[in-house]
């Protein structure tokens, strides 16, 4: 078949530079070499540089390739996502799945009928299939910039001049680019504990806790927050003795509603982990084989020594801008070592925007994201926006705990009168058929006009279920307008739904 | 007329996008309205017909609130309607416009239960207009354009209220969102004002807290070593867009001959450009792969993965042939012929501009009718990274041309028929 042949693209530019060097084609071709000058100059500048390849650093950078922009995103790790896909999120979560199934294997099938015969741990294979999703989800986000045209850049980056980024490239060299706007989303890093020398091995932070080579006998956690009650619930399950200490009269942290808190420490109790609440670290000594720390009762008291085979700080994480070079062009950093940002992410020089954990708001990684579409937006149409009222956090702990908007608490500081409606899921048809009963669904909503304030969950599925909230709270719902849009029978939802019933009036089946 | 604008007073119609009987449907721009600032598009906020246009266009100085048309619902019949009587005075709380009726829950008998605390919110406002922030509160009343949350609908239906009085009550959510706080406040359950407040304490935490900032406590400065000094420019050639011209000589004895034939057997002459041009139809089947097209999915994500080995993938060219005739002698005219260097391309081209030894052909077919030479040379040019996908080209058209030109007849047969 021959179609009709048009002149598709016949133009000929009559001043393109010819160089014909047949000598150097022994087949006979010629080649002409035709170059668009005038492009060189901006060529060479990028609309959007990024330094950092975290979560918020990547979807700034996808983002922005959508939207058309040449952009250029710096990583120095090796590989793109992040603490997130590397170190944080996602690890994490491979090992508490998989570890939950393990312990699921070892003491609760049995009650199910399924028998099951020896029962072993392949730690190793354990941390292959971790390493397995991270390197799938690593390489995705690497075929997502191909796919959508940014630019990787392998190095470290930092600021030669307030349009100018010099990378120390992995691969050796020094690259210079330049920017029209340059946004910085280095991260962050886990703080250290004072007078404990991090070496990974016994003194690890999350990165270490995650790659430990053995199950240790005895585990200490410093610090009762997300990250601490996951990792230790992840050793604890495979057979660590697991000691969670924490400053505060509460785990999960202040975000944490304390009722939910409280249940979960509950919980979590059942499964074998030990709580020191109230409690400070005086001091460690890893000299020995173990390590040893000295703590004592917060509020004054007496002083304990505790034992540990591996001590895991957890006691928070802090912004990451060293090597920067923001000295270079005068950015200024907050007292906990937050850039300081405007509300559209703008540093005072703006055409430098900051997003994710190196800045302001919550250390989480859909926060991150969020802000990394925004500030493309900002950039390329003035305007974007994050609701960070409807920023929803998950402990993916067993079961999960979950929550939106604000806690009791927090309202009872703000002088808000408001009303607590909360579902158990013992009376959930659900999680019976599943065995799964423990933990509850919990509305607050405003006294007078029933618009929903917080939704805390600790609860199967938690992690799941609070999306639901989150488009509540998004959208200004009541606790009534959930109660009155039908969930699925059987399901967890159920009890989300019945919660809400609760806060209004009355649920049905409770 | 609606208030375009929280301060705008009068307004000039400019122009009527549908006519008296028009059907419209949501979005349809109704009619165009200018003020002293600017000129504004009224679109239609639900489906239905004008029924009846009360200020023609070029209306001046026409004060918000007066009554410019009426629409009508989708099913009304126009003849057998009764206009609702206009609301006596524009209030000065600009909230009217275009003024709704006719499907009868909507304006005139829905009125009864408004409580009377806030009148002027209660003027059936329908449409059309955004109306300015009303003094007591940050609800602003606005036509909902999505179905009524659960509680609300529920609300309304408990306590007799139409769904058309339903869209005066100030909406305090996101959005303009309509809440059941709102509606609470509207049936005087609780404070009329409370609700908003609390949109407007919930608006808060929706943002960053970027008060009480406290800066760290400057540094000694550290030299600075990664310092200007050592930013390096980044090479030009690098990231410059480079096209390659590819060119083959090809000879035209074959494609001669064979039309000869043609021309004595058949009677018909085949113009060279013909043969040419279905030669080139040929030879742009199955192409090596561009590299501008880019690879696809699933060749990016093999990449990445390391697995590079399977892009034996083809795709058909567009490429079209530049022909000209090779010069019949080397000639003085050949240096004329070639473009010369500018002064960009003194100070930074390559040095080979006036050192290279150039063969430039000649524009046009030759058919060595004169000369006795049949080589012609085909060229095209090819963006960087297709060089080998424009040669595979043009050694094709070379084959076909050289060695089975026939092949083009018979396929010419085919296709003209
Ligand atoms: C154990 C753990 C579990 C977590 N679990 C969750 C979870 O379940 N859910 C959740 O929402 N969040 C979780 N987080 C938090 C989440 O990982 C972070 O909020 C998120 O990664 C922040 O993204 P970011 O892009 O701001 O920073 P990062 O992910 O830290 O990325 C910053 C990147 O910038 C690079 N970089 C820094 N400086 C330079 C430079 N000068 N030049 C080039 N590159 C540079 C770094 O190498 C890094 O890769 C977890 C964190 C940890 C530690």
């Amino acid at each position: 078949m021959i179609r009709t042949l048009i002149p598709r693209s016949a133009s000929r530019s009559a001043t393109r530079p010819l160089s014909c060097s047949s000598t150097l084609q022994p087949t006979g071709f010629c080649l002409y070499t035709s170059r668009n000058r005038g492009y060189a100059t901006e060529a060479s500048e990028h609309d959007l540089i990024i330094i950092g390849g975290g979560v918020a650093g990547y979807v700034a950078a996808i983002k922005a390739g959508q939207e058309g922009m040449k952009v250029a995103c710096i990583e120095k790790r090796g590989a793109l996502g992040g603490t997130c896909l590397n170190v944080g999120c996602i690890p994490s979560k491979s090992l508490l799945n998989n570890s939950h199934m393990y312990h699921q294997i070892l003491h609760d099938t049995k009650k199910r009928g399924i028998d099951v015969g020896d029962v072993k741990l392949n730690l190793k294979q354990m941390m292959a299939a971790k390493n397995t999703s991270v390197d799938g989800l690593t390489k995705g986000v690497e075929f997502l910039f191909k796919k959508n045209k940014v630019e990787y850049i392998k190095g470290a980056g930092a600021f030669s001049g307030e349009h100018e980024v010099t990378v120390n490239l992995i691969d050796g060299g020094e690259q210079t680019l330049r920017g029209k706007n340059i946004f910085v989303a280095t991260g962050s890093e886990a703080t250290p504990f004072p007078g404990l020398t991090i070496d990974e091995k016994k003194v690890v932070t999350s990165t270490g806790a995650i790659a430990l080579e053995s199950v240790p006998k005895k585990m200490v956690v410093i610090g009762g927050g997300i990250i601490g009650l996951e990792m230790g619930s992840v050793w604890s399950r495979l057979g660590s003795e697991v000691t969670v200490v924490e400053f505060l009269g509460q785990i999960g942290g202040p975000g944490m509603d304390a009722e939910i808190s409280k249940t979960t420490k509950k919980i979590l109790e059942k499964q074998g982990m030990k709580f020191k609440l109230g409690t400070k670290v005086l001091k460690g000594d890893s000299s020995g084989d173990g390590v040893k720390l000295e703590v004592e009762a917060a509020k004054g008291g007496k002083a304990e020594t505790l034992d540990a085979d591996v001590v895991l700080v957890a006691i928070g994480r802090r912004p990451y801008t060293a090597g920067l070079g923001l000295e270079n062009i005068g950015l200024d950093v907050d007292n906990k070592g937050r850039l300081i940002i405007d509300e559209q992410y703008r540093t005072k020089l703006p055409h430098i925007r900051v997003i994710g954990d190196c800045t302001f708001g919550p250390m989480l990684a859909h926060k991150a994201e969020e802000e990394g579409v925004a500030a493309v937006e900002f950039v390329k149409k003035g305007y974007g926006h994050v609701n960070y009222n409807a920023i929803p956090s998950v402990m993916y702990t067993h079961p999960e705990v979950a929550w939106v908007g604000q806690n009791e608490a927090e309202l009872k500081e703000q002088g808000v009168k408001y009303k607590v409606g909360s579902f158990p899921f013992s009376a959930n048809s659900r999680a019976k058929t599943n065995l799964e009963t423990e933990g509850m669904v919990k509305f607050v909503a405003d006294a007078e006009t029933d618009r929903i304030l917080g939704i805390h969950i600790v609860g199967p599925n938690a992690g799941e279920m609070i999306a639901e909230g989150v488009l509540a709270i998004e959208y200004g719902a009541s606790s009534e307008d959930v109660g009155r849009t039908s969930h699925a029978h059987p399901t967890l939802a159920e009890a989300f739904k019945e919660a809400a019933m609760a806060t209004y009036g009355k649920a049905i089946h409770y | 007329m609606p208030a375009m604008s929280p301060t705008m007073t009068e307004g000039n119609i400019a122009s009527w996008k549908v006519k008296e009987g028009d059907l419209f449907s949501t979005g349809d721009v109704l009619l165009e309205i200018e003020t002293d600032k600017a000129q504004m598009e009224v679109e239609a906020q639900d489906d239905g017909k004008m029924a009846k246009i009360m200020q023609e266009a070029g209306s001046k100085g026409v004060k918000v609130g007066t009554r410019i048309a009426v629409l009508a619902g989708t099913d009304d019949n126009l003849s057998t309607l009764t206009l609702p009587a206009e609301e006596s005075v524009p209030s000065p709380s600009p909230q009217d416009d275009l003024q709704a009726g006719i499907d009868d829950s909507k304006s005139s008998r829905s009125k009864a239960k408004a409580p009377s605390s806030s009148k002027n919110e209660n003027s059936p406002s329908v449409n059309t207009s955004k109306p300015p922030v009303p003094s007591t509160s940050s609800g602003k009343v606005q036509k909902q354009g999505y179905p009524l949350y659960p509680s609300i609908t529920q609300l309304l239906h408990e306590n007799g209220v139409s769904s058309a009085e339903a869209e005066k009550i100030p909406a305090s959510g996101p959005k303009g969102r309509l809440l059941k706080g709102d509606v609470l406040g509207y049936l005087g359950r609780i404070s009329s004002t409370y609700s908003s407040e609390q949109s407007a304490r919930i608006t808060k935490l929706g943002h960053l807290d970027l008060s009480n900032v406290e800066p760290a406590p400057p540094k000694a400065m550290a030299p600075s070593q990664p310092s200007k000094a050592q930013a390096r420019k980044v090479p030009e050639s690098e990231s410059e867009p480079t096209n390659t011209e590819i060119a083959i000589p090809i000879s035209l004895s074959s494609v001669i001959s064979v039309q000869n034939r043609i021309q004595a057997t058949l009677g018909i002459t085949l113009p060279l450009s013909t043969f040419i041009a279905r030669a080139t139809e040929l030879a742009n089947n199955d192409l090596p792969r561009s590299a501008a097209t880019g690879p696809s999915a699933d060749d990016l994500f093999n990449q990445i993965l390391g697995l590079n080995s399977v892009s034996t993938r083809t795709s058909r060219g567009n490429y079209l042939p530049q022909v000209s005739a090779l010069p019949e002698t080397p000639s003085m005219e050949r240096a004329d012929l070639r473009r010369q260097p500018d002064v960009y391309e003194m100070l930074t081209g390559p040095s080979s501009v006036s050192t290279r030894v150039l063969e430039v052909p000649r524009p046009g077919i030759t058919d060595g009718s004169k000369t006795g030479d049949l080589s012609n040379v085909f060229s095209v040019s090819a963006a960087k990274g297709d060089e080998k996908r424009a040669r595979s080209f043009l050694e094709r058209v070379k084959t076909i041309l050289q060695v089975e030109p026939g092949k083009l007849v018979l396929l010419s047969e085919q296709v003209d028929r």
